[in-house]
């Protein structure tokens, strides 16, 4: 849909911007309020990940048989849940599995989907038709089933988690690449590197990898937020991380028997996970308007 | 190509598929609109909405493992036993019946005047006919489970019959009680349909079964044993807790079983509806791989025991509903007698474990299914045996990859299982099947449930000696013999039993649920 | 065109073959024994031998494959492990409420996103596209089965005014198509959005002000149409996505579709049902892949389908 104009202008443009990259980003993110309140919001998500353990102010694994599913009060912020066991606590000490469960899992994603993509739209052919067709294969089947076969392969375990996610982000990663790489391919440079005599690794790598990163940034930053709600039900199949664990998935499942009774014990994970993927996905939005060329202001 | 060939072409594709999806739907709305009709708010004092909590499998009585099904099929077909609210047998299309002492012949006399659904007689003959149908079908699951043993059926009369058994099966007359009568023109014509819509005696007849949605059966008039009743009752699995709950207090379901343990208290309160307990014969335990170390240890065995607080099993994973398992068996379970439990004890705990070489615990393995009831359980365990410096490691199992991990060892030296949190359910009336598949040696995986690879020879000989006679007293004398030995041998960590909760909204009556959980709404009323 | 649909159905059945093969492999390939799990935990290995052989499961796998294959061309697919029923049976039932879910879920989200992202488009970067944007973008946010707790929670137990689950007619669809909308809603409205902003700076849009149009005639008829192109596309991919049914929202409202029977069957290993399932959802995907390349030539007069 894009026209050649515009990719070139695009270029153009890309090229004045490098003199200040950064300084150039910074100025237009700053107008994306939203996605700028986001940001802050998640970095700080991020300290209290690294953090968490040592500012929990109860054990999150200590069960309290004498506490059981006490509402939000002065002791315990967030109430205590089926076992006691304080849920600010453990939201702050989940907050690390969460957010390392959904970063592995869209990173490794990430890798195998833009190497799949880069191949596919570099070099066409037969070798398109099976990667694209394997992804159409994956995509045709319902995400969950395919989460439940990978469990059920390999087992229970956040590793295994991780993996059943990444794998269902593969395809779209792969997509994604390749388009952008049937583009990049078309610019006079390729060619002209290609015509060089430049290696096709160099030439995937130097010329056109470069060329898919803002979409792959806006795309990283969606998914995200997508692989914590994977995990999440995930969770809810009685498939997702060891049930002991305050991985906000399995807290949020494991609460709802008591959804009509102790509401919170639903309600406060729930919101967690609520709250940091819409971040994702309103700096993901951000990004798009600021990174992606075609709705570029002006 | 121009625009207008290229936007016909669209319009006859969209009308093509719009033709297919209407000549489905048509179909679907004709039923559609039955189901809205049918199951649809029922305030009249002639109809019932049932919620369960799982989809039927099947109707075949014949081939039916779940209760829910079996709940159904108990309105709409009768056996020549049955069981009462306690689940001990009764008799229903047997007037009367008699077993020789070797336990191998049964002897019933028919009742007469009784007719089937589509008007076939019930006799001797019919009985034969169902016999001989899960005799001769090996898939059916009443096979496997004593039909097989059947050497010969022999009519004697119009409504006398005798069946000859190869060997003693304690189990069969429980058995006699679970395969329901099927009309005998069914079996012969239309064998096909069982599991969709049986045939039978019982005061109410097959209407519908829209699958995963509801099952709806309506009062058979003839019924043999007369009384008056609700004019149609609607079944709906319905497999959320919080929904299913939901429709009871919103009045959606007059009937719900079960009633989640947390929502109990919230129920109570609440003046439109009432809710009624009902210990049942399901048991919670931990089975103890005592084959391998450091479970082949009894004191190991014996400190887990102590070290798990039973009362608070009970508080924190059953939300205070249950009873302690204080047997092998649960107290509804026939020959049942009561053992000296393991007190909580953790410093008793924690010196059997030093005694047994292990003063600082040691790391294990607990399995079981993904049910959230289980996970929970688990969890529990894990706290518990936590406080004796056992480090548990929770593997929550999607059903079949577990049934394949503990099924797939072929002998108790491959079995990578240590502790598998599960339950375990009998009829009351069948202690035969609430032992010899958990403790007798034949029944090692994958040869049966005995997960813990017990074996104990007196243990053997005792259950075998029991299950060839059809003395109740020396069964008793045997049975009780049992439960001590066992209890003391610890093969599990003893848990819990399940007290089965059902609710109802206030202005039902006559709803029962025997213990093994089978919901009896034939003589429910509705004001 | 003719020659390129016909191209693409005929391309259609390797594809399906190949979909066949794979979804054979994996059933078979994942652990669980469907003979154990209907024979049931106490049974001995010869009840659970026996019924291996009454259900067929004793035969070569190339055998049990090419059996289901001739069956299929016949338009049988088998019979249920579990339940005895022809599992054509059991989807007939099943098939039309999910597909009458997927519909209504499709038409709410689609004109509500469509609106929200035209909204947010002209309103670019001031509060209306902020509420807009943060709406939509919430939509994609929430857990399924958490949205699903609570619509129930509020809208069935405490305000009564829908059934908490179960299919009761119309009703009974709305709260699901909200919680299963809610994310497709937000695609496309933000999908709008971006495609809205794109074209707006287009050349033709330029040139329409630059004419004097009217900026609500620009609106309505150059841009909107323009970015309906891309919003096709991706609606009818989510259209394809949602057929195969939605387990958890399906099992939150114990809503009688494929999806719960398909979860239902994998915990029981019922191989046929779990088969003609996945068959039948990769075939409704590539069906509904191929309308809507269809649709989007026909919409965009610039992308020629023969070259």
């Amino acid at each position: 849909m894009t026209s050649p104009t515009t990719v070139q202008n695009s270029q153009v443009q890309k090229k004045q911007r490098k003199y200040s990259p950064l300084k150039e980003f910074w100025k237009s993110f700053k107008k994306q309020k939203a996605a700028l309140l986001a940001s802050i919001f998640i970095g700080l998500l991020i300290v209290v990940a690294i953090i968490g353990p040592y500012i929990a102010p109860y054990d999150p694994f200590e069960p309290d048989y004498d506490a059981l599913l006490e509402g939000p009060s002065a002791s315990h912020l967030a109430g205590t849940d089926e076992y006691g066991r304080d849920i600010f606590s453990r939201l702050i000490v989940g907050a690390k599995i969460s957010l390392m469960v959904s970063f592995s899992a869209v990173f490794l994603g990430l890798i195998l989907g833009t190497i799949l993509g880069l191949i596919s739209g570099y070099f066409g052919g037969w070798i398109d038709k099976v990667i694209m067709r394997s992804c159409d294969v994956l995509f045709s089947f319902p995400d969950l089933l395919l989460a439940i076969a990978i469990v059920a392969l390999l087992g229970p375990g956040i590793n295994n988690v991780i993996i059943a996610v990444m794998i269902f982000s593969v395809p779209s990663f792969a997509r994604l690449v390749r388009g952008a790489t049937l583009n990049a391919k078309e610019n006079v440079y390729v060619e002209a590197a290609q015509s060089m005599g430049a290696s096709h690794v160099r030439v995937l790598w130097k010329h056109i990898f470069p060329e898919t990163i803002s979409e792959l940034i806006i795309f990283v930053t969606m998914r995200i937020g997508t692989a914590i709600l994977a995990a999440s039900g995930l969770s809810f199949l009685g498939l997702g991380a060891s049930p002991e664990m305050p991985e906000w998935g399995v807290m949020l499942s494991s609460g709802r028997d008591y959804l009509g009774t102790s509401s919170h014990v639903v309600i406060m994970p729930g919101i967690a996970i609520f709250l940091t993927v819409l971040a994702f996905n309103l700096i993901g939005d951000g990004l798009r308007d600021v990174l992606d060329p075609k709705i570029k202001n002006n | 190509m121009n625009y207008v060939k290229k936007l016909v072409f669209v319009i006859l594709c969209t009308l093509l598929l719009a033709a297919c999806a209407e000549k489905d739907n048509s179909n679907a709305s004709n039923t559609g609109e039955k189901s809205t009709t049918e199951s649809g708010k029922v305030s009249s004092k002639n109809e019932l909405v049932i919620a369960v909590n799982e989809n039927f499998i099947s109707m075949d009585p014949h081939n039916t493992g779940d209760t829910n099904s079996g709940s159904v099929q108990e309105t709409m077909l009768e056996g020549l036993l049955g069981f009462d609210a306690d689940g001990q047998i009764i008799k229903v299309l047997a007037e009367d019946y008699s077993i020789s002492d070797n336990a191998l012949e049964y002897t019933f006399k028919l009742q007469e005047g009784v007719t089937f659904h589509d008007g076939e007689q019930f006799n001797a003959e019919a009985v034969k006919a169902n016999i001989e149908r899960i005799m001769n079908d090996e898939s059916l699951r009443l096979y496997s489970r004593g039909f097989s043993l059947i050497s010969n059926v022999e009519i004697l009369g119009d409504y006398d019959i005798k069946v000859t058994l190869k060997e003693p099966y304690g189990p069969m007359i429980t058995r006699f009680g679970v395969a329901k009568m099927i009309s005998p023109k069914m079996i012969k014509e239309n064998l096909k349909d069982i599991p969709k819509q049986p045939v039978g005696t019982g005061p109410y007849k097959f209407v519908e079964w829209v699958q995963g949605d509801h099952l709806s059966i309506e009062k058979f008039d003839g019924y043999w044993g007369g009384g008056d009743r609700v004019s149609k009752i609607t079944y709906k699995p319905v497999p959320e807790n919080g929904s299913r709950v939901a429709m009871l207090k919103a009045g959606d379901a007059q009937v719900i079983y079960p009633v989640p343990a947390q929502n109990i208290d919230e129920l109570s309160n609440n003046k439109d509806v009432e809710v009624n307990k009902v210990p049942s014969t399901i048991a919670h335990y931990v089975s103890l791989n005592t084959y391998k170390k450091p479970l082949d240890d009894i004191k190991v065995r014996q400190a887990f025991n102590y070290a798990v607080d039973k009362e608070a099993y009970i508080k924190v994973v059953n939300s205070g509903l249950g009873l302690p398992l204080d047997s092998i068996i649960p107290s509804k379970t026939v020959y049942y007698k009561q053992q000296k439990m393991y007190e909580h004890n953790i410093e008793k705990a924690k010196a059997l474990l030093a005694e047994a070489g292990y003063p600082n615990g040691f790391d294990i393995e607990i399995w079981g299914n993904t049910n959230s009831d289980t996970m929970k359980g688990m969890q529990f365990i894990q706290q518990q045996l936590g406080q004796i410096g056992v480090k548990v490691e929770i593997k929550s199992m999607e059903e079949g990859t577990l049934s394949d991990e503990i099924y797939g060892a072929q002998t108790p030296d491959d079995a990578k299982l240590q502790m598998w949190y599960v339950s375990w359910s009998a009829y009351a009336s069948d202690i035969t099947n609430a032992t010899k598949p958990l403790f007798h040696s034949v029944s090692f995986p994958p040869n049966g449930a005995n997960t813990a690879y017990y074996h104990n020879t007196e243990a053997d000989q005792l259950m075998d000696e029991a299950n060839s006679i059809s003395d109740v007293d020396r069964q008793a004398e045997l049975y009780e013999k049992l439960q001590e030995i066992v209890y003391q041998d610890t093969p599990w960590i003893f848990l819990g039993v399940d007290e089965v909760v059902y609710g109802v909204r206030s202005n039902v009556s006559g709803v029962l649920v025997n213990p093994t959980g089978g919901l009896d709404v034939k003589n429910a009323k509705v004001e | 065109m003719w020659k390129y649909t016909a191209r693409r159905i005929v391309e259609m059945i390797p594809i399906l073959i190949v979909i066949s093969i794979l979804t054979f492999l994996f059933i078979h390939l994942i652990p669980g024994d469907p003979a154990r799990l209907v024979a049931g935990k106490d049974a001995t290995i010869e009840d659970v031998e026996n019924v291996r052989h009454e259900l067929g499961l004793d035969k070569p796998i190339l055998k049990q494959y090419v059996d289901y294959m001739k069956n299929l061309m016949t338009g049988e697919l088998g019979t249920s492990l579990t339940t005895g029923l022809p599992v054509i049976d059991m989807f007939k039932t099943r098939f039309m409420p999910s597909l009458h879910l997927t519909f209504l879920s499709m038409l709410w989200a689609t004109l509500i996103g469509l609106m929200i992202g035209v909204f947010s488009a002209i309103n670019k970067n001031k509060w209306p596209d902020y509420f807009g944007m943060v709406t939509a973008v919430s939509g994609i946010s929430i857990p399924g089965f958490w949205l699903g707790l609570l619509l129930i929670q509020l809208f069935s137990v405490q305000l009564g005014l829908f059934p908490t689950g179960g299919l009761d007619g119309f009703s009974s669809y709305i709260l699901p198509s909200l919680t299963l909308g809610a994310g497709i809603m937000s695609m496309i409205a933000r999908f709008t959005r971006s495609s809205m902003l794109e074209t707006l700076q287009a050349d033709f849009i330029r040139t329409g002000r630059a004419k004097g149009l009217k900026e609500h005639s620009v609106i309505v008829t150059h841009a909107l149409r323009n970015s309906l192109i891309s919003v096709v596309t991706v609606a009818g991919l989510q259209f394809g996505f949602l057929l195969g049914g939605s387990v958890v929202v399906e099992t939150v409202f114990s809503f009688p579709g494929m999806g719960r029977l398909l979860i239902d069957s994998i915990a029981f290993r019922d191989y046929p049902v779990i088969q003609s399932a996945l068959l039948l959802f990769a075939f409704e995907f590539i069906l509904v892949n191929l309308i809507v390349d269809v649709l989007y030539t026909v919409l965009n007069p610039k992308i020629q389908l023969d070259s």
